[in-house]
This record gives C-alpha cells, structure tokens and sequence, in this order.
C-alpha cells in the first residue's frame, strides 16, 4: 500500500504499543497497591493518512515518509485520562522515568492553562531512540471540557457573541479546574484518616 | 460586638463607652490616633468611632490607613468640624457614616446599631495581595494560573487577607464566615482552608495559609 508512512508504519506501532504498555503496567502496579485505578481510559491512536498530509502542508514540510515520521513528533499519539490530579503527575512521573524514554518536550497547560482555559500535561518521547510519540495527560473534568470545546468550535472572529463565548468557556474550564482540586482535596483527606 | 472608640475628649469618651456598654457591645476605648491604629490593626472589630480631632494622629489618617491595609469594617466619624468639605473628605477616605458635634447619644447609639447591622457586603472591585489578585466580580483568583473559587472560598480567603497582619481564630472565621450555617464546625473552616491552601499552590503562588499548631490560628503570608 502506498501509506505516507510507509515501512515505518510497523515502526509507529510498535512504539504506541510500548507507551500502552507502559501505561498499563503503572495502572496495574498502582492497583494493587493501593486498590484505587487511576486511569479512567486511554485513547490512541496512528494520526490518519489524510491529518498527516493536512499537517505537513500546513507546516511546508514535504509530505514524506522522513517528515511524518521525524519532522512531525505526534505521528503517535496516546491520551490518558486520569480520575485525579496526582494520578496524572504520577503517570507523568513514570513515563520520564523510563530509562529508553528520552522527553523530547514538555507543556504543562495545567500549572500554565493556555489563554482559552485548555488544561492538559503534554509529553512528546522520543521512544528507543527510533519513533516520537505525544502522550496527552488529563483529568475527566479536563477531558470533558476539551471534548466541549472541540465541539464548539467557535469562530475565531472577534463578534461579541464569539468574545462572550470564549470567556464563558474559560470560566467554566476555571471551574472546572478549581473542582478538580478540591476532589483532591477530598481525596487526600479520606486517605490521611 | 466588638467596638473601637477613639476620642480624646475624656469625660465624652467615658460617656460613651458607657453608653455602648449598656447597648451590650464590648468597646476598647482609647484617646489618641495612634492607639486607635494600633488597636485596628491588632484585633477584629465589628465597627469602629474616630474622633477626627485627636493627638498624635488624627482620625481621617487613621481612617486611611486601615483602609490601605484592605480592613473594610464599618467607621463612623465623630468632629466638632461641621464643614461640609469635611464630611465629604471624611466619606470619601472609605468612612461609613459622619456624625457632626454635638450629638444626641440616641443618634449615635442608633448610627452604630445600623452600621453593625449592615451586612459585610462584597467588595467587587480587585483585591490584591501578595502575587495574587481575587476578584469580587467573577470569584477569579489569579497568579500565574487561574481558578474560580466558590463562594464561601471566596469569603474566606477575603476575610484572611483583610486581616493579613492579625492572627485570626477558625472559630472567628467560623461566625463571620459562616454567620448563616448553623452546621458549619471549625472543620468546616479547616476543609475550606485546606481547599484554598491547594488552589493557591495550583495557580502558582507564593502566599500561603499558616497554621498555629496548638490552637486553631491562622494567619495568612505573602511569602512561603
């Protein structure tokens, strides 16, 4: 088949199903210690022929196989979302960690929300040396919001509709944010008893 | 209630204090600006009496004072001026009410019963301390990051900062905070300490909420 990318597609698979496997191997460990799963699910994905040919366009690149591979860091990616605040730092945690995992890039939208009120942990791991992958880290209250958003899809025009949109979503990524602490919070009350 | 009565005038000073004794509030009473500071910024009070002409510091100074250190409660001021750019100078330094001399001790005792009836009303503008800022319109609590807090958190991070440079007891906090939740217990006010504790991390700050061991005191600090 004539895939944009190529013999490395196998590439691209084997280093999703490394980051998957790591994932699940720190959900599995945290379970038994402490009975509690951290991860509520985990979405994944190879980025479609037709996203990567958009994508490298956009960006100028050439659309080859070395660009969608190398050029581009999220021909690979993996989301997971956590039930709570820690649960994602802890994820976050054991993914740098990894002695092959080289962090490539790191955005920490949740200490720093984007102006929108976009609230996520980004990683972008250069995986045994050979294939990049981003991995998305957030709580359901995170996900949520950005699905909502997503779905919006409000226009970038400057109408006052559009202004008051964009800064009712970020009062209730706000909100959200600030319930996703005090679940923390909770949390970490019932567990000191 | 807590009254702090400021006058120099000694026999007027011991006639009201008196009188706002019989009324059932507990009044410190002192005769010179400069206590009536020290007093205001030492202790809680549900309302405040200056005489503008006073030694060592007069009351509108002491009026701006408290008010530049954010202490939003409620002050009548009392003086033999009956200028009217006096009282407007007067009200316009942050006070509540003006009572010209002389003057009736039934008006007085009525002015302060209306002042300590007022409920604490919101201050809607921006408060700033530390490297936050709250605001009173939206519940934002701003560093480096944002959260919307709720309302009893916004309230109670309000009541801290308003007196930032005075311990203040969870059980003040409790009947301030709380004045219309019978179930609220000092718990209550230690959770939501814990909540603001957590979001003031979140959003990157420096201020903190500090807690005397031994006894439910707690101050708040712009610094860790």
């Amino acid at each position: 088949m004539d895939s944009i990318y190529g013999a490395s597609y196998t590439k691209l698979q084997e280093t999703m199903d490394f980051v998957l496997g790591e994932i699940d191997r720190i959900r599995k460990k945290t379970l038994e210690q402490s009975d509690f799963d951290p991860i509520e699910h985990v979405a994944y994905r190879i980025k479609s022929e037709e996203s990567m040919i958009e994508k490298l366009n956009r960006k100028g690149l050439p659309v080859t196989e070395e660009s969608a591979v190398n050029a581009v860091h999220d021909a690979v990616g993996v989301r997971v979302v956590c039930a709570f605040l820690d649960d994602v730092y802890m994820i976050r945690d054991h993914l740098k960690s990894l002695p092959c995992c080289e962090v490539v890039e790191e955005k920490d939208y949740i200490g720093h929300a984007k102006e929108n009120g976009y609230r996520s942990y980004h990683l972008i791991l250069k995986v045994k040396g050979r294939c990049y992958a981003e991995v998305q880290l957030r709580t359901i209250s995170q996900d949520t919001w950005a699905a909502l958003e997503h779905h919006i899809h409000y226009k970038k025009e400057k109408t006052e509709m559009e202004q008051l949109i964009g800064e009712e979503l970020k009062r209730c990524a706000d909100e959200l944010a600030s319930t996703d602490l005090s679940m923390q919070t909770i949390r970490d009350m019932i567990r000191k008893r | 209630m807590k009254i702090l009565f400021a006058e120099d005038t000694k026999d007027l000073n011991r006639v009201v204090t008196a009188a706002l004794e019989f009324e059932g509030f507990y009044v410190d009473a002192c005769t010179d600006g400069e206590a009536a500071l020290k007093h205001a910024l030492s202790d809680s009070y549900d309302a405040m009496i200056f005489d503008i002409m006073m030694p060592e510091r007069d009351g509108l100074s002491v009026l701006r004072e408290i008010r530049s250190r954010n202490i939003v409660t409620p002050v009548l001021l009392l003086t033999a001026k009956s200028e009217i750019d006096d009282r407007v100078t007067g009200l316009d330094a942050g006070a509540d009410d003006y009572l010209p001399k002389p003057f009736a001790m039934k008006e007085l005792m009525a002015r302060v019963r209306a002042m300590t009836r007022r409920k604490q009303e919101y201050d809607s503008g921006v408060i700033g301390y530390g490297d936050i800022s709250l605001n009173g319109e939206t519940f934002e609590l701003k560093c480096e990051n944002t959260v919307r807090l709720s309302v009893k958190e916004f309230e109670l991070l309000q009541a801290l900062i308003r007196s930032s440079d005075r311990p203040l007891t969870a059980e003040y906090l409790k009947k301030n905070v709380w004045a219309n939740s019978p179930n609220a217990t000092e718990g209550t006010v230690m959770l939501y300490i814990q909540y603001l504790r957590d979001k003031l991390r979140a959003v990157r700050s420096k201020v903190s909420v500090i807690e005397d061991d031994r006894s439910c005191i707690l101050t708040i600090a712009a610094q860790d």
